[in-house]
């Protein structure tokens, strides 16, 4: 039974993302036209569409419809009136860009910092400093008894000599960090092992980064080849042929055009 | 006006401060309506702010165009990339389906916007490869231990490494879960402890740098 | 020896580029299919989705952009599936504005494959700006922050959204984040005070810097890049894209460990020689 055929506009957006991915990855052999046009149709389109997006959701979703319809409903009543102030000082913080006014946009500054800055400071205690020590500082041995082999129990993280490691780290990496005293004699011993351990964190790092990176990678791939299929029109493999092209039609001139340059 | 430029803001910022410190402590519900009111108005001041970035990205492109610098035909892509999405987002009333099929706005989405966006991040890949091949090396006993770390980690994290060498796997695991917790849960103490103190500097007035600098800060 | 080393180290990078380029094409053109581990911390995810009672709500953030879209996409589609299958109610959102239509696509895409209703089993919010004043105001009312969804049909009196006020009556929720404005936001402004069990999808990127929150059970299961995505798979028994990378994904890592085996050879030659590299 023969494949149903994808709608046209199916088909020329597959011709469209191919064709934009492959000049991206033009940028591999060396900055380039193509590369550049993408680039700068890459940061217009997403512009555009936070303009769309930030519009619809701020101001027709959660100022104009909430305003209207309270006004609508109880016009006397003040509390009608009160996402004007939100209106106000978010106009407030557009004003920096007109000199005469831009004072006002600290006013709204103030407002966000200083909420941003109350609200964070409870919660990063008990989250990011409380929490974290707790569990740093839990008991040894664990409770329910288990002897020593639960004890040395590499495998289990809660087990009570990866606790005791968990807490050479800690110590160690965060006396590193401490420059206010010297690092000397068991200092210094401290210090050491906070690198390694730092060493080996940025290892495991590193190896999750190429593995991120590779998946990324992985994805797009996976697009190409399926823009490479008949059913839309082999997109990928001449898109690809056109860009090599294109590398080499524009390598071609620049290699003349300097030529020229260099005679003169 | 000195007090309109100078004290108020540091006023507000110190009363909002003080005042939502407090407030996470106090479940009463004056209190509790106090923070539905305030999150839900720093939304839309939020929503504000967000064209602060966007207005000065249309001007640098809008001066590049008008002077004609160098370059000047891609700010034109640009600006022709955004005016285009715009036209197409507000005709389309913001949605990207309609009536179970694309809006032209979802078309731009799915076929401009997510393969550009996806392949420039994507493109580290080639080079995060070329960089370790070129710089990654085993000059020092702490670069060594990155070294082997590293090795371990992408060989224990695929099913090819995890079939070939199964330690590899198990030895990761125990990587990450301890000695790897054990540094970001230092270094998160360290920076948090770090963003308590400036968060209190900016509550009590010592740093002023959010206000937008000027002579009169 | 010396002299090949020398040729070697001075390489052209897109020799680099081509193999890694060939390492991904590859397998993804012929691949064999190994096995794929399990590890406890997407385990408890699972397990914890297997035990929620039907009719749950199960809130999912969609905290990342198209750039992340390889890695979190598949972890979305497989959580998703699970949670359609095991009839929970499911609320979606973003903080993250470009994802939005991404994150709309993974619903529709499941939801039209698992036969689920859209206000019925499950409704997508959209975006909203804020970030943490967001989670907060979805803490004190949800309909306060997200008077309408993504389609803008009202939240207040959706089906979906029956005895839901606010997230302390949110059973369960995964943050699938790509950066900052994700999995630790959540849990400093949203668990911490509200109380509801969540867990973290993540990139590789930031997945190692999660493990902490992990082991003091801030987070109850992390969900790590794609190799994550494709445990999960495992876990329901539906193979997606993330199981199909991975052969891809092996070999690009070997082609990378061969290729700084051979830069560590080749510095150990010409280590000491004059203009060596160093």
């Amino acid at each position: 039974m023969p494949e149903a055929m994808l709608p046209p506009e199916t088909i020329l957006g597959a011709w469209v993302a191919a064709g934009l991915t492959l000049f991206i990855y033009s940028f591999l052999y060396k900055d380039n036209p193509l590369f550049k046009l993408s680039e700068h149709l890459y940061v217009g389109i997403s512009v555009g569409y936070s303009v769309v997006l930030a519009w619809h959701t701020v101001f027709l979703r959660l100022l104009w419809e909430p305003l209207k319809k309270s006004i609508g409903e109880a016009p006397a009543s003040p509390d009608s009136y009160v996402l004007l102030i939100p209106a106000a000082l978010g106009l407030f913080m557009l004003t920096r860009f007109i000199p005469q006014v831009s004072w006002l946009s600290r006013i709204a500054f103030a407002f966000v910092v200083g909420f941003g800055s109350g609200v964070a400071i409870p919660r990063t205690i008990s989250s990011y400093i409380l929490k974290q020590i707790e569990d740093t500082v839990n008991p040894l041995v664990p409770a329910a008894g288990g002897g020593f082999s639960a004890f040395m129990d590499f495998a289990l993280p809660q087990s009570g000599v990866n606790t005791v490691i968990l807490l050479i780290g800690v110590v160690s990496v965060l006396f590193y960090f401490f420059f206010s005293v010297e690092h000397t004699g068991a200092g210094m011993v401290t210090a050491r092992t906070g690198i390694y351990f730092l060493m080996i964190a940025f290892g495991a790092a590193f190896g999750y980064t190429v593995m991120s990176r590779i998946s990324l990678l992985i994805g797009r791939f996976r697009d190409l080849i399926t823009f490479s299929g008949a059913a839309y029109s082999y997109a990928t493999l001449v898109l690809l042929a056109v860009t090599v092209l294109s590398l080499v039609g524009w390598e071609v001139v620049v290699r003349r055009q300097n030529g020229e340059r260099t005679r003169e | 006006m000195i007090f309109l430029k100078r004290q108020l803001p540091l006023a507000i910022t110190f009363v909002m401060g003080v005042g939502f410190i407090l407030q996470y402590y106090i479940p009463h519900p004056v209190s509790e309506d106090a923070i539905t009111t305030v999150s839900k108005w720093m939304q839309i001041i939020s929503g504000f702010a967000l064209f602060l970035g966007l207005a000065s990205l249309f001007h640098v492109h809008a001066v590049k165009i008008k002077r004609q610098v160098p370059g000047w035909g891609y700010s034109l892509a640009l600006y022709v990339g955004m005016v285009g999405t715009m036209v197409a987002g507000f005709w389309n009333h913001g949605e990207t389906m309609a009536d179970g099929g694309q809006t032209a706005f979802g078309w731009l989405y799915d076929y401009t916007m997510v393969p550009l966006q996806g392949t420039m991040f994507s493109i580290l890949a080639f080079f995060i490869a070329s960089a370790a091949y070129r710089a990654f090396r085993a000059r020092s006993r702490e670069a060594s231990v990155l070294l082997v770390s590293a090795v371990v980690v992408m060989m224990g994290r695929v099913p090819l490494g995890q079939f070939l060498v199964p330690w590899t796997w198990d030895v990761t695991q125990w990587l990450l879960n301890v000695l790897n917790s054990a540094v970001r849960r230092a270094i998160l103490i360290g920076v948090s402890m770090g963003a308590v103190a400036l968060s209190l500097k900016i509550i009590l007035g010592i740093e002023r740098s959010y206000l937008g600098g000027g002579k009169d800060q | 020896m010396k002299a090949f080393a020398r040729r070697m180290v001075g390489i052209d990078r897109r020799v680099i580029f081509l193999l890694i380029a060939a390492a991904i094409l590859l397998p993804m053109l012929k691949p064999f299919g190994l096995p794929i581990k399990v590890s406890p911390e997407v385990k408890a995810v699972y397990d914890y989705i297997e035990a929620l009672p039907e009719r749950s709500v199960f809130l999912l953030s969609f905290d990342f952009d198209p750039s992340s879209k390889p890695e979190l996409e598949p972890q979305a589609v497989a959580l998703l599936r699970h949670a359609f299958r095991k009839n929970l109610r499911v609320i979606g959102m973003t903080h993250w504005l470009t994802g939005t239509g991404l994150a709309d696509g993974v619903f529709s895409q499941v939801a039209a494959e698992t036969g689920r209703e859209r206000g019925k089993d499950y409704v997508f919010l959209g975006w909203s700006p804020g970030g943490s004043a967001l989670i907060i105001s979805m803490g004190q009312d949800l309909y306060q922050a997200f008077p309408s969804d993504y389609t803008k049909t009202p939240t207040r009196g959706m089906p979906v959204l029956e005895g839901v006020r606010n997230l302390r009556d949110v059973n369960y929720m995964v943050s699938l984040a790509a950066g900052g404005a994700g999995i630790e936001m959540w849990y400093v402004f949203g668990k911490d005070k509200y109380r509801f069990e969540m867990a973290g999808g993540s990139t590789g990127v930031i997945a190692p810097g999660l493990y902490p929150f992990l082991r003091s059970g801030q987070i109850n299961g992390l969900i790590g890049g794609l190799q994550g995505a494709a445990e999960y798979e495992t876990l329901i028994k539906r193979k997606g894209t993330a199981t199909a990378g991975m052969d891809a994904q092996s070999a690009a890592h070997f082609v990378i460990i061969v290729l700084v085996i051979l830069c560590n050879v080749f510095y150990f030659i010409l280590r000491g020689e004059k203009g060596s590299p160093r």
